[in-house]
């Protein structure tokens, strides 16, 4: 904290959930009220930074529109309307209901739906730990479009982000050859923690492509754009690995050493041979066909060298094929052009992509998790990482080197778990709650408490919703900072601070950690969630495991020993910059899948028929079959606007960039004459919704885009997630936890006066 | 040789994100917006240019050219608009009677006329900070670090380098305004 003249100036940092870029923000404080925000320093200057919803913050904490102080709903659910209430009063409503409510059904029938905390740790671990306390439900957030790359990245490398795998270096400044943005458009969703790395990589040499069905603002950088079909990545995919496989370009050692291509898959049943099918001592071990030796043995660490990767074998009169070439099996049904057919992508440049992939020295694949929000997202997500893993351009280790930084895990074991002895919370994904309410599977969810989420607004089927699920719930309590649609449907509503209002521990971004430190009271009635927790962590008898508030759950989350002799007090000065990894130090990345190796083969999908990363149709997108009842596939790019559905009620941001729109290629609007800036309705079987129509090319013929996170009440009628739906990918659901589809919708769009005629 | 405060816009690198937009009206407090972002070639904001898949999307900071002659100093009845020695071409609203002939002047139509308070406003290339040896305040919020202040007399600053180096252009050259804002093109692609 420094003063200069009557200004005092604090430096906190931004958590806002824009795939947690965190940046530093220097506060200007006048008085008791901000005046101004600008970038917070950072030891390197060119990570100095903020962007323009950083930039409108204040338009958050000063909105006249703020919650003021808790309320209780006096009409029906949805209506809006509200009593004021006292915090006291408010703690006692909850404590009664919550009690009668865990009396009557136990207390895993009550829901902590936490949505994205984004860069804050402790107002999420608050919720943690009371739901481990009282051995409640904790909702995860994961399923809401954030499921699918965790899916596919456990299957093929056994945990749960590809990042360090594929693209870690990205943030260390250390650039590739070729850099391939897939399904990602970092220029809007992550502009200065991922875009800035990106045009820097091109600015060092990179040759950047960018594979998306949407021409973004990150296509528009790109030396080369492939715009693909909606939901065929994995086609795609399958032709590139088509390509480098035929041109001899696919990277053998790096197969031989870190995939499980070499091991045998028995032909007449699919399962790997094992050491018990051919009476080897080891009955579990995996079995190679050793090439030296011309005879099968099971897999070591000194004959992975000579193992086969192609070609078919006989073990005791078993037919056996190197999981590899079980995969060249497939990807040769993708010649570029049948790959052209079902993607749209020109069969020479599909070549021409698949030979530049091979012949690259380096290439990093990044991607994010828009690529996984279709029906069989997951897959996409193993099949981009196949591509990396055959041509070698996957990390198995992290070396020291310039810029190259240790990781600082979180403490999260006295959130996750309070009391050791005790059983901790029960989990079930979002996508799995819709039943939990509606139907009592896997176990009835009565009562829900919302926080940092807008979830009528931001989860699939809105009507399903309205109408399925909210009527079964007896209780209902949201924290926010406005009366958003979700808010709406609270049984009480507790206002909550701006993030210049409470202080969290922000452990990011790479390589720094930060305080975000609170710059002024919060303002009316309002609260942090910390405090709301501990508040109602008093009412339950928990108080005892909450104490020090805010700041005691700060140094309960810090208390690592990586994060040893960093403190509170040190944030306070500025962002810590982490050590660098001491020289000549190599730490191993592990593939904690079944055979420790990359699974391009994983015989847990095989009942699935999933064993490969095939390409099988979407679920709804219209695109690549016939012209059904809704020819138009239906998908949402996020907007530099908004953070999701944060920031969509601010003004200085809506002169800017005042409704929502529908982009819809000419093509697609001269057949249904519909001009620009014409009012039309997007439909399907499960809703509408009506908007202004902006003709752009920026989407092929066949699609159209809505951006998400617009508030339902800023559509002429219906909103986005009234065209989506629930449908659960019972593949995601064994692996992981299953994932909205938001981009694999069919709609039809027409003119808004023509609807119903 | 005197100075020549000016910017530099790097095509390659701004993604129209409009963060200097918000930036300058938050640091300024003018009525409207003093830098405003177009995309290159198009009707319509954030629409590419082209036909699908083969597109092109540009975008085009503009704001107060800062020029070497400038039109709008020329035409002002009362010396409220003043072309400083180191370059910023300054408007000072207290001797701004609203009469707009600056508006009117301005090639480059980007003299914003604030109704309510009957004065013109423009882009004065953040003299409040720069004197103080501080950057624009635009420059230190670009997201993608597109824009550069420096002195475009000295051959070693950096923006004298950039315009040097790279494929540049000034807006309107025809008219002899001389710009102190310069754009550098995006670099060439480099096709598969």
């Amino acid at each position: 904290m420094t003063e200069e003249n009557d200004i005092k100036l604090v430096r906190t940092a931004c958590p806002a959930h824009c795939g947690v870029d965190s940046c530093g923000i220097l506060a200007h404080v006048k008085g008791d009220r901000i005046v101004k925000l600008e970038p917070g320093e950072f030891p390197f200057k060119i990570d100095n930074r903020i962007c323009l919803r950083g930039l409108s913050s204040l338009d958050i904490t000063y909105h006249p529109d703020r919650l003021k102080y808790p309320m209780k709903r006096v009409g029906e659910r949805g209506e809006g309307k509200f009593e004021r209430i006292s915090w006291d009063e408010a703690f006692d409503i909850i404590a009664d209901n919550l009690k009668k409510i865990a009396d009557k059904y136990g207390w895993r029938s009550i829901g902590w739906v936490l949505g994205g905390p984004g860069g804050g740790t402790t107002k999420f671990g608050a919720y943690l730990r009371l739901a481990s306390l009282t051995q409640s439900t904790r909702v995860s957030a994961w399923g809401y479009g954030d499921a699918g790359l965790p899916c596919g990245s456990r299957v093929i490398f056994g945990h749960q982000f590809p990042h360090m795998y594929l693209f870690g270096q990205l943030w260390m400044r250390q650039f590739p050859e070729l850099l391939v943005v897939w399904g990602s458009n970092p220029g809007e969703s992550m502009p200065v923690h991922i875009m800035r790395k990106v045009m820097d990589a091109k600015e060092e040499g990179s040759q950047l492509i960018v594979i998306d069905p949407r021409f973004t603002i990150t296509a528009s950088k790109a030396d080369e754009y492939i715009g693909l079909k909606p939901a065929t990545d994995s086609a795609l995919a399958l032709g590139l690995i088509n390509v480098i496989f035929k041109n001899g370009l696919h990277d053998v050692n790096f197969i031989q050493e870190h995939t499980n291509g070499t091991h045998l898959v028995r032909t007449d049943n699919g399962k790997f041979l094992k050491g018990e099918d051919v009476g080897e001592s080891q009955g579990k071990a995996y079995i190679i066909w050793d090439e030296k030796t011309n005879s099968h043995n099971r897999v070591r660490r000194s004959n992975v060298k000579s193992a086969s990767i192609t070609g078919t074998y006989q073990v005791n009169g078993i037919e056996c094929k190197p999981a590899f070439q079980l995969l060249i099996d497939l990807a040769m049904d993708y010649s570029p052009e049948k790959t052209s057919e079902i993607t749209g992508v020109e069969a020479d440049l599909i070549r021409k992509l698949g030979e530049r992939i091979g012949k690259a020295k380096s290439v990093m694949f990044h991607t994010f998790m828009g690529l996984t929000r279709t029906y069989h997202g997951d897959i996409s997500m193993r099949s981009l990482a196949t591509v990396a893993s055959i041509t070698g351009n996957v990390n198995t280790s992290i070396k020291a080197g310039p810029g190259v930084r240790t990781p600082t895990p979180l403490n999260w074991d006295p959130f996750l778990h309070a009391i050791k002895e005790k059983p901790s919370y029960h989990r079930l994904g979002i996508l799995n709650l819709y039943e939990a309410v509606i139907s009592g599977d896997p176990f009835p969810v009565k009562a829900l408490w919302f926080a940092f989420i807008n979830f009528l607004n931001q989860c699939v089927d809105t009507n399903k919703l309205i109408n399925e699920f909210y009527p079964k719930l007896e209780f209902i309590v949201q924290t926010e900072l406005f009366m958003t649609p979700s808010a709406r449907y609270a049984d009480l509503l507790l206002p909550v601070c701006s993030f210049l209002e409470f202080s969290d521990y922000i452990s990011g971004p790479y390589p720094y950690l930060q305080l975000q430190k609170k710059v002024i009271e919060p303002l009316y009635e309002s609260k942090s969630d910390v405090d709301i927790v501990v508040g109602l962590a008093e009412r339950l008898g928990f108080s005892e495991y909450f104490k020090g508030g805010e700041e005691g759950m700060i140094d309960m989350i810090m208390d690592h020993p990586s994060l040893k002799g960093v403190s509170r007090d040190l944030l306070e000065k500025g962002a810590y910059l982490l050590p660098e990894v001491p020289e000549g130090a190599t730490f191993p990345l592990n593939f904690p899948t079944p055979s420790k190796k990359i699974e391009l083969y994983a015989e847990q999908l095989l009942e699935d028929g999933q064993a490969l990363p095939v390409y099988l149709p979407p679920l709804e997108a219209p695109i690549t079959s016939k012209k059904g009842k809704y020819p138009l596939t239906f998908i949402q790019g996020h907007s530099r606007f908004r953070t999701h559905s944060s920031f969509a009620n601010v003004s200085s941001l809506l002169k800017l960039n005042p409704e929502p729109l529908v982009e819809i290629n000419p093509i697609d609007a001269n057949k249904r004459n519909i001009s620009d800036n014409d009012m039309v309705t997007v439909f399907n079987d499960r809703g509408r919704t009506t908007l202004k129509a902006r003709l752009s090319e920026s989407v092929g013929p066949g699609v159209v885009n809505i951006s998400e996170g617009w508030w339902i009440e800023q559509f002429k009628e219906g909103s986005v997630n009234h065209l989506t739906h629930a449908v659960i990918n019972p593949v995601q659901k064994k692996v992981y936890e299953p994932n909205m589809h938001m981009n694999d919708v069919a709609v039809e769009v027409i003119k808004s006066e023509e609807m119903g005629k | 040789m005197s100075k020549r405060l000016g910017l530099v816009f790097d095509q390659e690198r701004c993604i129209g994100c409009e963060a200097c937009t918000v930036a300058c009206k938050n640091e300024n407090e003018g009525s409207g917006y003093w830098i405003q972002v177009e995309t290159q070639n198009v009707s319509q904001k954030d629409t590419p240019a082209g036909k699908f898949p083969n597109l092109e999307m540009k975008f085009l900071p503009r704001l107060c050219n800062h020029c070497s002659n400038p039109p709008c100093v020329e035409v002002c009845p009362n010396d409220a608009l003043m072309k400083r020695d180191d370059g910023p071409v300054v408007l000072h609203e207290d001797l701004c009677d609203g009469c707009q002939a600056c508006n009117n002047a301005c090639p480059y139509n980007i003299i914003i006329y604030n109704e309510e308070k009957n004065i013109s406003e423009k882009c004065n290339l953040c003299v409040h900070r720069i004197d103080h040896g501080l950057e624009p305040f635009c420059v230190i919020c670009c997201e993608g670090q597109a824009i550069h202040f420096g002195d475009l007399n000295d051959p070693s600053s950096d923006v004298s380098k950039m315009i040097a180096k790279r494929d540049k252009f000034q807006l309107k050259p025809e008219l002899k305004t001389d710009p102190s804002v310069y754009y550098c093109h995006p670099k060439p692609r480099r096709r598969l």
